[in-house]
């Protein structure tokens, strides 16, 4: 069980207990959020947090927090939009000072194998809030029936329980699974949140019931989300039983009808065994509810096919080339595609700066204020725009070749280098012109990209233009079915034929998550960064470190297992590398046996 | 094999001086009784198995063919078994040794020849390889010679004979490899044209595209090359347009809009439309270029191009998942005592997502080696704490003071512990 983990109420126990522990976890989530965004509200937030961390009395409500210094409107208004929903969630009631009145006794069996370095509270607890301080919080997380944390955990739990399972879920697959069993979307968050359902996946991995692995990433459950999803599982079965039972109608089944919190966790904590024997019936009942809901979800997983007329294509325009830069060129660019009437949207694109969407069509549904989103499958097509004085400062700073490296990896397959050249600007730079030529015959002739030549920006708006009416064109009478590489890898585009676009295509959300810079990086892959900060240790002798070593941890125990210095110092010395499979040699071992082994300081 | 070796190991490095790796042997007794084993296993094999005599041997040792074939009874001190053993120790020995060296020699030819097909594949070797093709009808052009003479100049091999395709330039690649004579075409194809016959070729395509695939006059140039793009689906056309005939006139206007004005009112819309055509169908891409001297330049480019490739794509096909080039890869100098390895530490920590050079500066500050932060992590009890070891840790960036925070703290942590190579950190 996972002893070492905190209630939902508590907080990373690093600080001493704040009596707001539900203000400063929203606070942290907010602040972490917005640094991992690189936004300039990380600090509002941290400071605002430094003054709730000194504020030593429980706040009610997020008005009362205003007095507090760094406290805005902004932020209280944040709280409180929380706090509204916590306690929809959570009754009414329920406290949002340190307080865990409610945590059961269940939890504490399990808790006794940690001992957190806290000072028991003695002075002023006496008050029924402060004594259950240090073991009773550390009640065990069971996410709540119907959310996001509580469908990953049964899917994982299903899929893990067919036989010859590949034993994890990439994110679309175990996103498309869970979401019959989740009241919210996966995907779309609320209106006026900025989450979804999967946000609970983060604190699933947070808790040490999930793990995150590879790239592209794969789900699966630890021993501990095993054991729990087992009896969620097991609850899960009983529920829909009783049910069953009570409705004994024209054989709806319906799971929504989730009421009070309270009563729900006492369910998902019976034993498995007896719920267990009667797996077999109630898997029928399972099967026959999952047909219908998923029937409803998968039109937004992207399963099924777009049909001629059921689509537009747009050009997609990366926020880069449209914003930022003192001079207006880059205005210039959605100047006259507007000029153009080109169908376009501005938006962030992880890699390349124009692509083509194919666009569902979408009607507001009667009722709704909100249209649903409407499906979008990303064309082959992918251009990255340079300038000739842009291409020489990328050549320069090694940008270059790494965007060419991510283009070439982006799933598209057909990647477009749009140059312009701008007339002689070219024979002013710090490049020489025929280096500059040279590199782009490069780009076309061994990376395989096609290299169109314009003049200004102009002729890219008017290239640009074209390229989305003909695009159009091509695809009018296409009926387009999406594909994912998670799932089924990448297809080589060789095979299809000239002049027929492909129309086995991906999902904008899938391409545009899976080139995301510096995003899930493996530990793997970080060891093999960080070997190759070593000057003369090269890509190919990290890899073939890696080889033996995958990770920091295996190459410290290997230097564990040496019986003497010079043996360590000598580890890595024949390991071979390359394609000429030559040694690492003793002096680059050498240097790494000092980096890992140095007992004291480095110099 | 190697499960013998592995029970034998000692006796085998011993015999073998050669190698340098095996530490002094620390029992001289064995040392020369080995010693003594391997002469007579070399010289005397013929004269000491007879010790092993016929009488015992067969029923204890595993039967030899060659061992019961000297039946010489000699006196020895050593009972027969133990001669027995050390003859076939040391034949094993021998053969241990044997197998070794030929695995060595074969290991020694097998690296050499990948040494040799590597450098096959560099530029220069490449490049030799090379044979760049001209159509003779380009030659009859006014300035083509400046190709003739560059590619003569560079010492690059060039052929005159009538391509597939008029008027273009093709690529073919010896593989010394495969054999003599054995050689491959390129699929980079260039076709030099006027501007009049690229404006010919606009407007059959035109023509073409407007009739929606009904059959119309493709005109001279446009008809072989789609016939020759039907051939082999896999060539990549590159089209070069001369325009030096025409100076840019007064107005600052592009000869081409003003041709094209006068050839049946087409807009630069129209020629744009045609080339995204031609791109997206044919995969054909278009240089305006001023002459013969840029027609050469881009030819050049070309060969050099091809002569480039293979030597990329092999050392491209990386094993890691990141490009390995960039200016984070370059590394920090290390010196033989070990100065520089701090920074080479702070350069690890920077290595995790979103962590800034003056955090990991921080870190490096109160853990100024990995085995010092390993032993702080070692030194806490709980996971909750190892987890959190970094997150107070002060942060000094820009005047202002702020903590590493929990986030960073953790991945820190995980990514120096975790035991899953694959575990994602972020």
């Amino acid at each position: 069980m996972p002893a070492s983990e905190p209630v939902r109420l508590g907080r990373k126990r690093v600080l001493p207990a704040c009596p707001n522990p539900l203000f400063l976890r929203w606070l942290t989530e907010l602040r972490d959020e917005a640094r991992e965004k690189g936004l300039k509200t990380q600090y509002t937030y941290q400071k605002a947090l430094s003054s709730l961390n000194k504020y030593p009395l429980p706040l009610r409500n997020a008005k009362e927090a205003k007095i507090l210094q760094n406290f805005g409107d902004g932020i209280c208004k944040i709280l409180d939009e929380k706090l509204q929903r916590y306690h929809q969630e959570n009754g009414a009631d329920a406290q949002i000072q340190s307080v865990s009145s409610a945590a059961p006794p269940a939890g504490r069996a399990d808790n006794n194998s940690v001992a957190p370095s806290r000072k028991k509270n003695s002075a002023g607890d006496g008050g029924k809030d402060r004594a259950p301080d240090g073991k009773k919080k550390r009640r065990e997380y069971v996410p709540q029936k119907r959310s996001g944390g509580h469908a990953v955990l049964l899917t994982l739990y299903r899929q893990s329980q067919i036989p010859d399972s590949k034993g994890f879920m990439f994110k679309l697959e175990l996103q498309a699974e869970a979401q019959p069993l989740c009241d919210k979307s996966f995907t779309v968050p609320d209106l006026g949140s900025k989450y979804t359902a999967w946000t609970s996946v983060s604190t699933l991995i947070q808790k040490n019931l999930l793990i995150k692995t590879h790239n592209p990433a794969r789900y699966s459950l630890t021993e501990e989300g095993l054991a729990l999803a087992e009896r969620l599982a097991a609850a899960e079965r009983q529920t829909t039983e009783e049910e069953e039972e009570e409705e004994e109608g024209p054989g709806v089944v319906d799971l929504t009808g989730s009421d009070d919190g309270e009563g729900e966790e006492d369910r998902t904590h019976p034993t498995g065994s007896a719920a267990g024997q009667q797996s077999s019936d109630t898997d029928a009942s399972c099967s026959s509810e999952k047909p219908q809901s998923s029937q409803t979800t998968s039109r937004h997983q992207g399963g099924g096919c777009l049909l001629p007329g059921t689509y537009e294509i747009i050009l997609c325009v990366d926020f880069i080339e449209t914003t930022g830069g003192s001079n207006h060129r880059k205005q210039e660019l959605v100047k006259e595609l507007q000029r153009n009437r080109v169908n376009f949207d501005i938006r962030k694109l992880n890699v390349g700066d124009f692509l083509w969407v194919a666009r569902e069509k979408v009607t507001p549904v009667p009722g709704q204020l909100r249209v649903p989103a409407g499906r979008e499958l990303v064309l082959d097509y992918i251009i990255e725009r340079k300038r000739m004085d842009d291409l020489c400062g990328s050549i320069i700073d090694g940008r270059f070749r790494e965007q060419k490296f991510r283009l070439k990896r982006c799933g598209l397959h057909r990647p477009v280098y749009l140059v312009e050249e701008h007339g002689t600007a070219a024979s002013h730079l710090s490049l020489p012109e025929a280096t500059l030529q040279q590199a782009i015959v490069n780009t076309q002739v061994v990376d395989g990209f096609f290299v169109k030549r314009v003049q200004d920006v102009r002729e890219s708006a008017a290239y640009l233009t074209i390229m989305t009416r003909y695009l159009n064109k091509v695809y009018q009478n296409r009926t387009l079915s999406c594909r994912s590489r998670e799932l089924e890898g990448d297809v080589c585009g060789a095979e299809e034929e000239r002049g027929v676009p492909s129309c086995s295509l991906i999902s904008f959300a899938e391409f545009n998550h899976g080139a995301v810079k510096n995003k899930c990086q493996t530990v793997r892959e970080v060891f093999a960064r960080q070997l190759m900060q070593i000057s003369g240790l090269s890509g190919d002798k990290a890899a073939a470190i890696l080889e033996h070593y995958s990770t920091p941890h295996s190459l410290m125990a290997a230097y564990e297992r040496c019986a003497s210095e010079a043996e360590k110092e000598k580890l890595l010395a024949s390991v071979r590398y390359g394609k000429l499979k030559r040694n690492v040699g003793p002096a680059l071992s050498r240097t790494v046996y000092q980096l890992y082994c140095t007992q004291g300081p480095l110099s | 094999m190697s499960l013998l070796r592995r029970a034998k190991t000692w006796e085998i490095s011993d015999s073998e001086g050669s190698d340098a790796e095996t530490k002094p042997d620390l029992n001289p007794e064995v040392a020369t009784e080995t010693k003594e084993d391997q002469s007579s296993g070399d010289q005397n094999r013929s004269v000491l198995p007879a010790a092993a005599g016929r009488q015992s041997a067969p029923s204890l040792s595993p039967p030899r063919p060659q061992g019961s074939g000297t039946p010489s009874p000699t006196r020895k001190r050593r009972t027969k078994e133990e001669i027995e053993a050390d003859r076939q120790k040391a034949k094993e020995r021998k053969e241990e040794r044997e197998r070794q060296r030929a695995a060595r020699v074969q290991e020694k030819e097998e690296r050499r020849e990948a040494a040799e097909r590597l450098k096959s594949l560099r530029p220069e070797n490449c490049l030799k390889c090379l044979t760049v093709r001209l159509d003779p009808a380009l030659l009859q052009q006014d300035g083509s010679d400046i190709l003739l003479d560059t590619l003569a100049a560079f010492e690059w091999r060039f052929s005159i004979e009538s391509q597939q395709l008029s008027h273009s330039i093709t690529w073919t690649r010896d593989l010394p490899q495969q054999g003599e004579d054995v050689s491959v075409e390129e699929e980079q194809v260039v076709l030099v044209l006027g501007l009049a016959d690229f404006m010919d070729m606009v407007i059959s395509v035109k023509r073409m595209l407007d009739s929606e695939g009904e059959e119309t006059e493709r005109g001279s140039f446009l008809s072989p090359l789609l016939e020759c793009l039907n051939r082999d689906a896999q060539k990549v056309v590159t089209l070069l347009v001369i325009e030096s005939n025409y100076s840019i006139n007064a107005c600052g206007e592009h000869p081409r809009d003003e041709m094209l004005q006068s050839k049946l009112g087409m807009k630069n819309v129209d020629i744009e439309e045609v080339l995204v055509y031609l791109q997206l169908c044919k995969n054909i891409s278009l240089v305006f270029l001023d002459g013969w001297q840029d027609v050469t330049d881009h030819v050049c480019a070309v060969t050099k191009a091809l002569s480039k490739r293979p030597f990329k794509l092999l050392t491209e096909r990386a094993e890691l998942p990141f490009c390995v080039d960039g200016s984070w890869a370059s590394g920090v100098r290390v010196e033989r005592d070990g100065s520089g390895l701090v920074e080479v530490w702070s350069k690890q920590i920077q290595q995790l997502n979103r962590v800034s050079p003056a955090v990991a500066s921080a870190v490096t500050a109160s853990y100024p080696s990995p085995q010092l932060l390993l032993q702080a992590y070692q030194s806490l009890a709980s996971e909750e704490e190892r987890k959190g070891l970094l997150a107070g840790l002060l942060v000094k960036s820009g005047g202002k003071e702020r903590r590493i925070g929990p986030e960073i703290s953790a991945r820190v942590y995980r990514c120096v512990t975790a035991q899953n190579p694959q575990l994602v950190l972020d």
